[in-house]
């Protein structure tokens, strides 16, 4: 029991000694005042481990924390708790490498939530690839809401890329969204409500980059 | 027509909330139908609604305790309406390039509703000041003199729109009409 | 000048006369953004923020939220100014759809372009004490965004900054957390139990 006891405050010292390191900056002072806030120790050493980790692997922590932060609103279990951040920490690492060079914090926190509900690794890649100068987060997030709602990863994806290709906004691929959830609770499969509401608001784009709608110019 | 109890504008001109909260309570109803048939987009009709809500709260400092509500509210909401008539239509029927119905009932409706449509489709062909005047004197059945005061134009300009949107009206829908008895 | 209204045009008044039912939700909307527009320094405010307008799913808190209507709202609204002034309205999901597309350059040019927007949030819930919206755009704490009541009687409202992107959350009822009944929900693989799904569109 002493042991144990003794334990403890070595690791809370080590954890408390990380804290003053992530505290360098405001953003890191922060993060510092919310780990601290949390009460219980034991969670508290799982979460410092985590964005200490995170930090080596330049994967941004914020999403983690948050993670963290909502097991505590939740009342989870430390376990419950490291599960989850070393769950997210692996989908973020993996994010962050599908959408670089250029990904925000957003992106990337929005490219493990895509990879958390079955979007392939090779789509993140190539909606990096279709807005390399942009942020994708809304975009991400559609895809994500799509395949959630069980519209097959195959479809919703290829929906998605060609909307970005075609020049869709953000608001017309939440549209998109919102319309299939609507279809789709008045008993339509995702799948038709996809295509119904996808091929709408295509018709209202232009055409892709080097195709006209009438015949090809003689050279 | 059925108007608001005199005193909740009042009460709500004083800052008194809850008075607010029955005066949008009370009319949203109707003006969600003034500017539906207006703008003939459920979209752009609750934009100009809520837009005219909180105009008139924001207003209310100026409303005069001795006006009458009814038609204060509507010049501000038949402002809105103007505002984005002119701003450009939108896409009338976004959920037409679908085409495969969600429910049978809708279909149902759509037959149901012929009537209905051609008189709105008519009613949009109007210029937009015809079909303010019109709307408000047939449906939302507000006397000459208090839409003279809302909208700001004379008496005898005003019959003379409606009586031009209800020549229209009559030229094009008597046929339709017609059938469908 | 006769007397316009005759058979024909009663007809057409009555063809155009039914009126749309109450809608608790577009009231709690109104209401809101009379809020905001109190609460906010004059200046252009755009959000663009889409919902699922029939909620099918069921409540899981049901028993917490039994005496209470939840609504959410949304609100696009440009600066408030005076009674003729044109209202500034930036743009709104359905307006945006309309709108002609514009190609990625006229986006963000950085990824970290981004920038958070305010979205109006209403909860109508009659019998609590307290209410506060958390979720992972305020690290789920409670104290960052409690909301507050409208009227003696009316919905609940707060203003929370949201980067854009799809964002789970939840409310704390009287220290109670509950999903959002209209809104989407997702399964939470993590803690267990539902959570609710908002999607925040770019400016």
């Amino acid at each position: 029991m002493k042991k144990n006891s003794l334990n403890t405050h070595v690791t809370l010292a080590a954890a408390g000694a990380l804290l003053v390191a992530f505290a360098g900056s405001r953003a890191g002072a922060q993060q510092e005042a919310r780990v601290s806030a949390i009460r219980d120790d034991a969670t508290r050493i799982v979460v410092v481990e985590q964005l200490s980790l995170a930090k080596e692997h330049g994967v941004p922590t914020e999403p983690l924390l948050s993670k963290a932060l909502e097991g505590v609103a939740k009342k989870a279990s430390s376990a419950s708790i490291r599960t989850a951040m070393d769950n997210l920490q692996k989908r973020l690492r993996k994010a962050n490498d599908l959408l670089a060079p250029s990904a925000s914090v957003d992106e990337v926190s929005a490219g493990a939530d895509a990879l958390y509900v079955g979007v392939h690794d090779k789509t993140l890649r190539q909606m990096r690839q279709a807005a390399p100068r942009r942020s994708i987060a809304v975009e991400l997030g559609v895809l994500t809401e799509l395949v959630a709602r069980k519209v097959p990863e195959a479809k919703a994806s290829k929906m998605v890329l060609d909307l970005m290709a075609r020049g869709a906004t953000g608001a017309q691929l939440t549209a998109l969204n919102s319309a299939v959830q609507n279809d789709v609770a008045a008993g339509l499969t995702p799948e038709a409500a996809l295509d119904r509401h996808g091929r709408g608001i295509l018709s209202l784009l232009p055409p892709p980059p080097g195709v006209t709608n009438g015949n090809p110019r003689p050279r | 027509m059925n108007e608001i109890d005199a005193s909740v504008p009042l009460r709500a001109k004083r800052g008194e909330e809850q008075a607010f909260i029955e005066i949008v309570d009370f009319y949203y109803p109707r003006c969600l139908r003034f500017a539906r048939n207006m703008l003939q987009n459920d979209q752009d009709a609750e934009e100009a609604v809520q837009d005219a809500f909180v105009r008139v709260h924001n207003s209310f400092p100026r409303f005069r305790e001795d006006a009458r509500f009814d038609p204060w509210l509507f010049r501000i909401l038949a402002n809105r309406c103007r505002t984005l008539l002119s701003r450009g239509r939108r896409h009338r029927s976004l959920i037409e390039y679908g085409e495969v119905p969600v429910t049978a009932a809708a279909a149902q409706e759509d037959y149901g509703a012929d009537w209905a449509e051609e008189v709105r489709v008519v009613l949009d062909s109007l210029p937009a000041e015809q079909k303010e005047a019109f709307l408000l004197r047939h449906v939302e059945d507000l006397s000459y003199e208090d839409i003279s005061a809302l909208t700001g134009v004379r008496l005898s300009a005003l019959r003379m729109r409606v009586k031009r949107a209800c020549d229209t009206l009559r030229a094009r829908l008597t046929e339709v009409g017609q059938h469908d008895r | 000048m006769i007397d316009e209204r005759d058979e024909l045009i009663e007809r057409v008044a009555q063809a155009l006369s039914p009126l749309p039912p109450k809608n608790a939700r577009a009231t709690a909307q109104i209401l809101a953004a009379v809020r905001a527009n109190r609460t906010r320094a004059p200046g252009r405010f755009a959000l663009v923020f889409e919902w699922l307008r029939q909620p099918t799913f069921s409540v899981s808190s049901a028993g917490l939220l039994a005496a209470a209507a939840l609504v959410i709202g949304f609100v696009t609204r440009g600066a408030l100014s005076t009674l003729d002034q044109p209202l500034s309205v930036e743009a709104s999901t359905s307006a945006a759809l309309n709108a002609p597309a514009i190609t990625a350059t006229n986006a963000a040019s950085d990824v970290n372009a981004v920038r958070a927007v305010p979205v109006e949030i209403t909860f109508d819930a009659a019998s609590a004490k307290s209410v506060s919206i958390v979720g992972d755009f305020n690290n789920w704490d409670a104290a960052v965004a409690p909301l507050t009541r409208f009227g003696s009687n009316g919905p609940w409202t707060v203003t929370v900054k949201v980067m854009p992107g799809r964002h789970l959350y939840a409310f704390v009822v009287d220290g109670k957390l509950v999903v959002d009944p209209r809104a989407p929900h997702t399964r939470d693989l993590d803690f267990g139990g539902d959570a609710s799904v908002l999607m925040v569109n770019t400016p």
